[in-house]
């Protein structure tokens, strides 16, 4: 406990120092890190503490040569100072082996050449003794006591380092919105750390789908198996362990409370040993905190998916209401006025029987048009709208909507603004017929009879602007950006009667054409409906 | 009207279209055949000798394509198929494939009768004059003269030709395809297509006193070209 507590509190100290360093240098020192902690896993090399030997030695020889010269200055007794600041500085630069040679050797060499009798490692007085015993003594105390020190500090310096790796790894891990960023981060930082090549399995459709994997590892089927052992049960294997040692990499689950999410494999490099007990202890640690990165994001999607579905589930809904309301109203009518028909016909008059039976159209009618609208609005979702492109007159499409409108607009003065030398534009002309129609029939619907409608069609740059104009209480500002929503009606003009699938039905056929559809409100009152079709052909 | 009126064939599989077409036109004097499958208006035709036959196009045994190209192998008896929305495509075969008019169900019954009327008054006109005339147009095919009212009016000659196709077959309705065989022959549909829309875009302003409300050459949107005839009283409920 103390321990953990202690290793807590350094943790957060250097890690604090290290953010430090990385903001003032602005560049990451990912390289450092990452050198840092895969140095630390070798240990000294032979030659080089022979090296640190030769060089403690050579001090103390030149000490030695110094003290031979000065000797008769100061005493050569004295000249034990020396000696010693040369053990402690070996100690301190080189290490404990250094220290005990050149401790050892002060204590031969000065014996030999400052203490009587010259010229020899015999020692007579008493004193001398005491003095050559201390140099030894203090050789080794300062030894043991800068090798522990230096012990410490390589100590904190990997602690330190490990920390840095892994406050890195979690940092980017927090940056990483997708899962597909999050593994991409747990990848590469894993393998800056651990200078390995690694892979990174997920469940997928029943089987394990490697979803990041370095470019030199070799996924065959055995290691597939050891990693689906290892997803399965729960626990580490893989080589230079007891179950599938012949795996070229070693196998971690990833476990959250949730159960085990998926399984690290690190490769072994041809190394059959395992990672040293302190870099399987930052493999912890990194294979936890991917754990939990994986985690966090699928459940991420799952709230997604979740929100989603209950949206849809919503517009469902609201969308099964509206339809049911709108087939069902013309329905009653029609069924109440043919049954009231069959029933008392002989009380009705001849007039009122007549009456009856043009409401019972008119509402069939209604039906009609909402089922046609129905079977568009399906369409257009399913993108099953295939475009029928011809050249087209304009002047004739808009006579075919005007006269598809029949006694409607008849009644009505719709002046029809377009110049007979209009070129032939590419079009749909059933498409585009019914857009005006559906245009024509909102502008009949929302304005009075007296008032006039206009429809406008130009060519400027490359596109046909065709507009259609009325006067009646237009459209409120709240409303224009949704009126092309689909079931979306009009609060305010109360005479609204349809789906509200008309606008929806246009802005999907202009857009099919590669043209654009708005509403604007008129500056001395009224609607304005105006949609573009590129007049030059793109699609085919 | 006589009891041996025409006879109609009504191809349906719906029985109550059926019944309220048998209605509608025996009360016009009619005489009414019918038949609920393609399988058997192949066999009632050749026994019946229908005037006109009225197919539906989404028959459960067999495509109404198939029997239009089996029929027109050995008759000329005028087709007027009945289609619903969705079936452009399939309409516009039918009617390049020999059908003489179509009707988008749903449809008025005063709609369909104006269209028997037309198809035959096509068959008797065979043997009718050179000269035919619709509201204030006149057309006299054999002087190649053109009328409104009493103004002459000059066409092109390629003009004349279209409006004389279309005389030809009053109040049928003529394919884009149809029309552009006719006046250019054999040439590319696609070329011709340009050509076809500027003469009839031509005609209109020389024949119409309103162009976006033509009153005799109307448009079929995405199907073809009609001479409208004005005896028929239907023009307002065109779209029911």
């Amino acid at each position: 406990m103390l321990e953990q507590g202690n290793i807590r509190s350094g943790a957060s100290a250097s890690a604090s120092v290290s953010y430090a360093t990385q903001k003032e240098d602005g560049v990451q020192p990912q390289r450092s890190i990452a050198d840092r902690v895969a140095s630390l896993g070798r240990l000294p090399i032979k030659g080089q503490i022979w090296r640190s030997c030769l060089a403690s030695s050579f001090l103390v020889a030149l000490i030695t040569l110094a003290g031979l010269r000065i000797a008769h200055i100061v005493g050569g007794p004295n000249l034990v100072i020396l000696y010693m600041l040369a053990v402690v500085f070996s100690a301190l630069r080189w290490g404990r082996g250094p220290a005990l040679v050149s401790a050892v050797l002060s204590a031969l060499l000065f014996d030999y050449f400052f203490v009587p009798p010259y010229r020899s490692v015999a020692v007579t007085d008493i004193w001398y003794s005491i003095t050559l015993f201390s140099l030894l003594a203090v050789g080794f105390l300062v030894s043991i006591l800068t090798a522990s020190a230096r012990e410490e500090a390589r100590l904190a310096r990997k602690r330190e380092a490990h920390t840095a790796a892994l406050y890195a790894f979690s940092e980017s891990l927090a940056d990483a919105g997708s899962l597909e960023q999050i593994l991409e981060a747990i990848g590469r930082h894993i393998h800056d750390a651990f200078q390995r090549p690694l892979v990174l399995l997920l469940p997928e459709r029943g089987g394990l789908a490697a979803r990041f994997l370095s470019d030199v590892f070799i996924l065959d089927e055995s290691e597939k198996t050891a990693a689906a052992w290892v997803f399965e049960n729960g626990q580490a294997a893989g080589a230079g362990s007891d179950m599938f040692p012949a795996t070229r990499a070693y196998y971690l689950p990833m476990r959250t409370w949730r159960g085990t999410v998926g399984v690290l494999g690190l490769h072994s490099q041809g190394l059959t040993a395992l990672l040293p007990a302190d870099q399987q202890q930052l493999l912890g640690s990194f294979v936890n905190q991917a754990a939990l990165a994986i985690t966090r994001a699928q459940l991420a999607t799952e709230a997604r998916r979740a929100e989603l579905l209950e949206e849809t589930d919503k517009l469902q809904k609201a969308l099964l209401n509206s339809i049911s309301h709108d087939l069902r109203t013309p329905l009653a009518s029609v069924t109440g006025t043919l049954n009231s028909l069959l029933e008392d016909a002989p009380l009705l008059d001849v007039s009122t029987q007549r009456e009856l039976l043009e409401t019972a159209r008119d509402e069939a009618k209604r039906l009609d048009r909402l089922v046609r609208n129905l079977l568009d609005m399906s369409r257009l979702e399913s993108n099953a709208v295939r475009l029928r492109t011809e050249l087209c007159d304009v002047q004739d499409v808009v006579g075919t909507a005007l006269a598809q409108l029949g006694e409607a607009a008849d009644r009505r003065r719709i002046a029809v603004l377009a110049s007979p030398q209009l070129p032939l534009v590419p079009m749909d002309s059933v498409l585009i017929v019914q857009v005006i129609v559906n245009l024509l029939e909102n502008a009949l619907k929302y304005s009075e009879t007296d008032l006039p409608i206009e429809v406008e069609a130009r060519v400027e740059r490359d596109q046909l602007h065709l507009s259609v104009r009325d006067r009646g209480q237009g459209i409120p500002d709240e409303d224009l950006e949704r009126v092309f929503d689909k079931f979306y009606r009009c609060v305010t003009p109360s005479v609204a009667r349809g789906a509200g699938l008309g606008l929806a039905i246009c802005k999907g056929f202009i857009e099919a054409h590669g043209g654009k559809i708005q509403v604007a409100r008129r500056a001395q009152g009224g609607t304005e409906a105006r949609f573009t079709l590129p007049t030059s052909r793109t699609d085919e | 009207m006589n009891k041996q009126g025409p006879r109609v064939l009504v191809v349906d599989d719906e029985p109550a279209i059926r019944r309220f077409l048998r209605a509608s036109l025996c009360a016009h004097g009619y005489t009414v055949d019918e038949a609920s499958s393609g399988e058997e208006a192949l066999q009632v035709i050749p026994a019946v000798h229908p005037d006109v036959i009225i197919l539906d196009l989404g028959l459960p045994d067999i495509g109404g394509r198939e029997i239009l190209s089996h029929l027109r192998e050995w008759s000329q008896t005028p087709i007027i198929i009945l289609s619903v929305q969705g079936e452009e495509s399939e309409k516009i075969a039918a009617l390049d494939a020999g059908a003489d008019d179509y009707l988008t169900k749903p449809f008025a019954t005063g709609e369909l009768q104006a269209r028997i009327r037309a198809v035959l008054r096509r068959a008797d006109r065979e043997e009718s004059g050179p000269v035919f005339t619709t509201g204030d147009l006149t057309i006299d095919l054999s002087a190649r003269t053109v009328r409104l009212g009493e103004t002459e009016v000059k066409l092109t000659p390629t003009e004349y030709s279209l409006l004389k196709v279309l005389v030809t077959h009053a109040g049928k309705l003529l394919t884009h395809r149809q029309l552009a065989r006719e006046v250019w022959g054999g040439a590319h549909y696609e070329d011709t297509q340009h050509l076809l829309r500027v003469n009839i875009s031509n005609l209109r302003r020389k024949l119409e006193a309103d162009t976006s409300r033509p009153r005799y050459i109307v448009t079929e949107p995405g199907a073809g070209y009609r001479l409208q005839v004005e005896s028929s009283p239907d023009r307002a409920s065109a779209d029911a």
